[in-house]
């Protein structure tokens, strides 16, 4: 009798340990882990390491106690097409960078998640983005994505040069003129400005001439920037760099006295041109002062299946955390007022509430700037009018 | 004696037996010729259909962006200014590549024809830029063409030949030509090697020069050849992307549009403005284009030929 | 020879012409010797080029000062040339032995069994010869996007398989061989396929070889499927010239690297070509003039 009593004492014991046992074991796997990858280019082993550490940032912090397993995936090759064929095979990664030049055309392919019903939810603050960044992403009041960094256009001289012509890196036109001329006289350098045959700088210009390219394209002010730009070639104070080389190359060989470049310049002089000594200042003005945000954005994308584990993801990211990290090498500028950018950068950043979005939100820009480049380079070579220019941009960007 | 329905019945059984082995050989042949057949239909045939099917209509990243069927990507396509610049670029470059490569490759077979010493070597050398992929080539290319490179550094010019728009055309021309050249001397000296020696004879006991030689009796006499020449590589020089592709490092078209080729217009609307309707309707207008350039050739050149 | 050839042969001596003889054939030879050497040069100064340093590299000089194969090291440590090349391998062992075997399946039934149509579909294989790429285009890219296969390696072998031109080619040979060969395999109760594959194959031998070293060619130098299919997104899919071209468009300065990768991507092919120039030559010939 208490041998059997023995035993199904034994029996019960067991049965409510392991009962006690699975329960403890459900109740830790009632957190459930999502994945969530996050993608974009690469521009170097740097951005690689980085996005690297945000992820084992992340994944330490918020994403152990919500429960949220991030992955950095980095895509080569042409960008948006891989990101085509992710969108069409609905297996795009959950949250990816976006160009302010293409964010445009995937918002009306229809691809990208607007994100207003989750920043109201988790009462993100949107206001300490500079707004005119955060504009770039933006459709009317809808926004598919925060800038996760920016950098626009600045004044590069070469120091060696300028000494030697006696004069100080150009703050308006007039002095970028006056500057070159007495480069051109002084010293070596026989064309002392290099400007790219690329809207992705003379759009600067247009701006600053009073002009713009979203509104009224083919103004007067606009013609007037594209003829002082083009002058500036015509003339032979500037030179469009030779095919293979850009005008970061030049600075740094000495060939060009004057550039208009991006903090992109910056790491590049450091690692390939570490001998030569050049100034940035900020980006000349006429009369305003314009300039443009060359930002990417990080968006979900519309299919996505884990939306609210991947915005916890984006929201951490152009966090006040996430930023953190992501400016500590310098490679862009940070997008939010209350995170500072790396030393160094202020002639940059000073150009936040002028800087418009490199694209526009145009969904056309694409094709809009294979024309934008190619009558550039027929206006610079004589074979088309400005006004001709304009107008084909003109219709471009309207999608004709 | 074999008995007339006798006969008539063993004819009978032949007859069947016969049949069955038309069938039995039909089957194998539908066998063998399956998997080649399902391979070019699924992935030429098919696809020809699929992109007329959506050229019709607006069609995007995920499928239709908007409603409505008709030619509207048609008439986009005729009507922009860029597609006929592409059309115009790609048929100076047919135009002008096609007969540069079939002389340099006549002239180089006629080289390694004659009975010189160390043919094999010359046919190698003249056939090495043949064997070299696009992309190395053009690299290597580029490199030695670049403004401070080998060429202009040799002949004193500083012209940045792929880089200027009046150029660039010229130097993918040439390239080009310089690469096939090989490839069509090889065909030239098969069709040479076919022509009988009594021909040369002939003409040698007429005491005609070397020139009429060739111009009378020679060329006429590779009239194949030519037919061939001209389709072959005529369609190859239509469909030019990789070499531009890799000058412009992109489908731009740069600069100021000299390496803009339908090939292009295709490419950047498929990827660039994600309108998969535009690129099917002008990858359509494209293949149009290359069926009737074949059947003229056909029709004019090719005529001779017994099918 | 006969004797009319060595009577049409002969010269008539004429003092005086030997020397303008060999002079019009020194002058000759030296021209060849030119022209060859132009077609030789470009490969030879990048791979000298591929052997200089990067300042030196902008010198137009022959030979490189100091004389360094950094280049080389650099692209198999830093820049993964060694998967590029692992995968342009395994592309082209897996598409060539597909084609080998399909086309002279394919050819030999389109050449040798009547089957009805047969003519309506070889005319229809040829057609396929005019259907461009870039049509193409679209249509594979979202068939190989619905089917998940875009961005492996499955879809560009798929759409390889077998090829128009390389039916149209075997079709060519097996025309060529006389019929008494299957004829005594019939007399011997082979069927088709033991047919095939014992004596009409063995005797194709060199007209495979020929396809073989051209199909390997066409697809190890191949840039535009590769760069559609699986050349976005990741770089261990890359092949040779894949890798090559994503140095050229990223770091186009770096003329060393870029010229030693151009002699790796020529070099197989170059190899097989000195090797097998007779199949190369008798292979691009029958597919072309035959025809």
């Amino acid at each position: 009798m208490t041998k059997r009593l023995v035993v199904i004492l034994g029996l019960f014991v067991t049965a409510v340990a392991l009962l006690a046992a699975s329960a403890a074991q459900a109740g830790h796997r009632s957190v459930k882990v999502t994945n969530v990858t996050f993608a974009g280019w690469s521009s170097g082993p740097d951005e690689d390491a980085l996005d690297t550490q945000m992820a084992n940032a992340f994944n330490r912090t918020v994403g152990a106690k919500e429960g949220v397993h991030v992955t950095w995936q980095v895509i080569n090759g042409d960008y948006g097409q891989a990101m085509t064929a992710r969108f069409a095979a609905h297996n795009a990664p959950d949250v990816f960078y976006v160009d302010s030049s293409v964010i445009g055309s995937w918002i009306k392919q229809g691809v990208i998640q607007p994100l207003n019903g989750y920043v109201t939810k988790s009462h993100f603050d949107t206001k300490a983005f500079y707004p005119k960044l955060l504009g770039a992403f933006e459709k009317g009041k809808t926004i598919y994505g925060f800038p996760k960094d920016w950098s626009p256009l600045a004044t590069e001289t070469n120091n060696a040069l300028l000494a030697q012509a006696g004069v100080k890196a150009p703050r308006t036109w007039a002095q970028l003129k006056s500057d070159a001329q007495a480069i051109q006289q002084k010293t070596s350098a026989k064309h002392p400005i290099c400007l790219s045959a690329d809207w992705a700088r003379m759009g600067a210009f247009m701006y600053q001439n009073g002009g713009s390219i979203t509104n009224n394209l083919t103004s007067s002010a606009n013609a007037q920037a594209v003829n002082f730009y083009v002058g500036l070639i015509k003339s032979g104070l500037a030179y469009t760099p030779p095919a293979g080389s850009w005008c970061g190359q030049e600075l740094g060989q000495g060939h060009a006295a004057i550039i208009f470049e991006g903090n992109w310049l910056l790491p590049y002089m450091k690692s390939t041109y570490p001998n030569t000594h050049y100034g940035v200042a900020p980006m000349v003005h006429n009369k305003k002062q314009g300039n443009l945000a060359f930002t990417v954005s990080w968006s979900i994308a519309k299919n996505d299946k884990n939306k609210a584990a991947a915005w916890k993801v984006l929201s951490w990211l152009v966090g006040k955390q996430g930023e953190k990290i992501w400016m500590s090498k310098g490679l862009a500028l940070s997008p939010r007022k209350d995170v500072p950018s790396i030393g160094g950068r202020k002639p940059f950043l000073a150009a936040a509430p002028y800087a418009h979005g490199w694209g526009f939100g145009n969904p056309n820009f694409a094709s809009a700037y294979t024309v934008m480049g190619n009558d550039l380079n027929a206006v610079i070579a004589g074979s088309k009018t400005t006004q001709q220019m304009l107008a084909d941009v003109g219709k471009a960007l309207k999608g004709k | 004696m074999v008995t007339p329905t006798a006969t008539r019945a063993a004819q009978s059984r032949f007859n069947t037996s016969l049949r069955g082995a038309r069938a039995r050989e039909a089957g194998w042949g539908f066998g063998f010729a399956f998997v080649p057949l399902a391979v070019l239909g699924l992935f030429f045939i098919y696809p020809l259909g699929y992109a007329v099917y959506i050229s019709f209509f607006h069609w995007g990243i995920l499928g239709k962006t908007a409603p409505g069927t008709g030619t509207f990507n048609y008439a986009k396509v005729f009507h922009d200014p860029i597609f006929g610049t592409a059309l115009k670029n790609i048929a100076e470059y047919t135009f002008a590549v096609v007969p540069l490569e079939m002389t340099l490759g006549l002239s180089l077979a006629l080289v390694i024809n004659q009975k010189i010493r160390g043919r094999n070597f010359f046919r190698s050398a003249f056939y090495f830029p043949s064997i070299a992929s696009s992309v190395a080539i053009t690299t290597i290319i580029l490199y030695i063409f670049s403004q401070n490179g080998l060429f202009n550094h040799l002949f004193g010019f500083s012209t940045d030949w792929f880089g200027n728009a009046s150029t660039i055309g010229w130097g993918i021309v040439s390239m080009n030509a310089w690469t096939t050249s090989g490839t069509v001397m090889l065909f030239y000296l098969a069709a040479l090697q076919a022509i009988p020696d009594d021909v040369y004879e002939a003409a040698a006991l007429d005491n005609t020069s070397a020139w009429r030689t060739f111009w009378k009796i020679t060329f006429p006499l590779l009239r194949p050849a030519h037919f061939f020449c001209l389709v072959v590589f005529g369609i190859g020089a239509l469909k030019l992307f990789d070499q531009p592709f890799l000058i412009a490092k992109g489908a731009s078209g740069a600069p100021n549009y000299s390496t803009m080729y339908p090939s292009f217009t295709i490419y950047n609307a498929a990827f660039g403005s994600y309108d998969f309707g535009l690129a099917a309707a002008a990858g359509v207008i494209y293949f149009v284009l290359i069926f009737g350039l074949t059947v003229v050739q056909r029709l004019t050149v090719g005529r001779q030929e017994a099918a | 020879m006969t004797l009319q050839t060595s009577v049409a042969n002969a010269e008539p001596f004429v003092p005086g012409r030997a020397r303008s003889d060999v002079a019009r054939k020194v002058l000759l030879y030296g021209l060849y010797l030119t022209i060859a050497a132009v077609f030789f040069v470009p490969f030879l100064w990048t791979l000298a080029t591929s052997f200089k340093t990067i300042p030196d590299s902008v010198n137009v000089t022959f030979f490189a000062h100091p004389w360094t194969t950094e280049a080389w090291r650099t692209l198999w440590r830093d820049y993964d040339f060694p998967t590029y090349i692992k995968n342009s391998i395994f592309l082209a062992a897996v598409i060539v032995t597909c084609n080998l075997f399909l086309s002279a399946l394919g050819g030999y039934a389109f050449a040798r069994l009547r089957f009805p149509g047969r003519e309506l579909l070889f005319l229809l294989v040829l057609g396929t010869l005019m259907v461009p790429d870039q049509l193409r285009l679209i249509p594979i890219f979202v068939m190989m996007v619905h089917w998940g296969l875009y961005g492996s390696f499955w879809s560009y072998i798929l759409i390889n398989l077998v090829s128009a031109v390389n039916l149209f080619f075997m079709r060519q040979y097996f025309l060529t061989i006389p019929r008494d060969f299957e004829e005594a395999a019939k007399l011997d109760g082979a069927g088709y396929f033991k047919t095939f594959w014992r004596i009409m194959l063995p005797l194709a031998l060199p007209a495979m070889a020929a396809l073989a070293i051209l199909q390997f060619q066409g697809t190890w130098n191949d840039f535009f499927w590769p760069l559609i299919l699986f050349g976005q997104g990741s770089t261990s899919h890359y092949t040779l010239q894949l890798g090559l071209a994503e140095l050229h468009f990223n770091y186009g300065t770096l003329w060393p690297e870029i010229s030693a990768g151009a002699v790796i991507a020529i070099l197989p092919i170059l190899v097989v070509f000195l090797a097998f120039q007779r199949y190369f030559v008798s292979g691009v010939v029958s597919a072309g003039v035959k025809g």
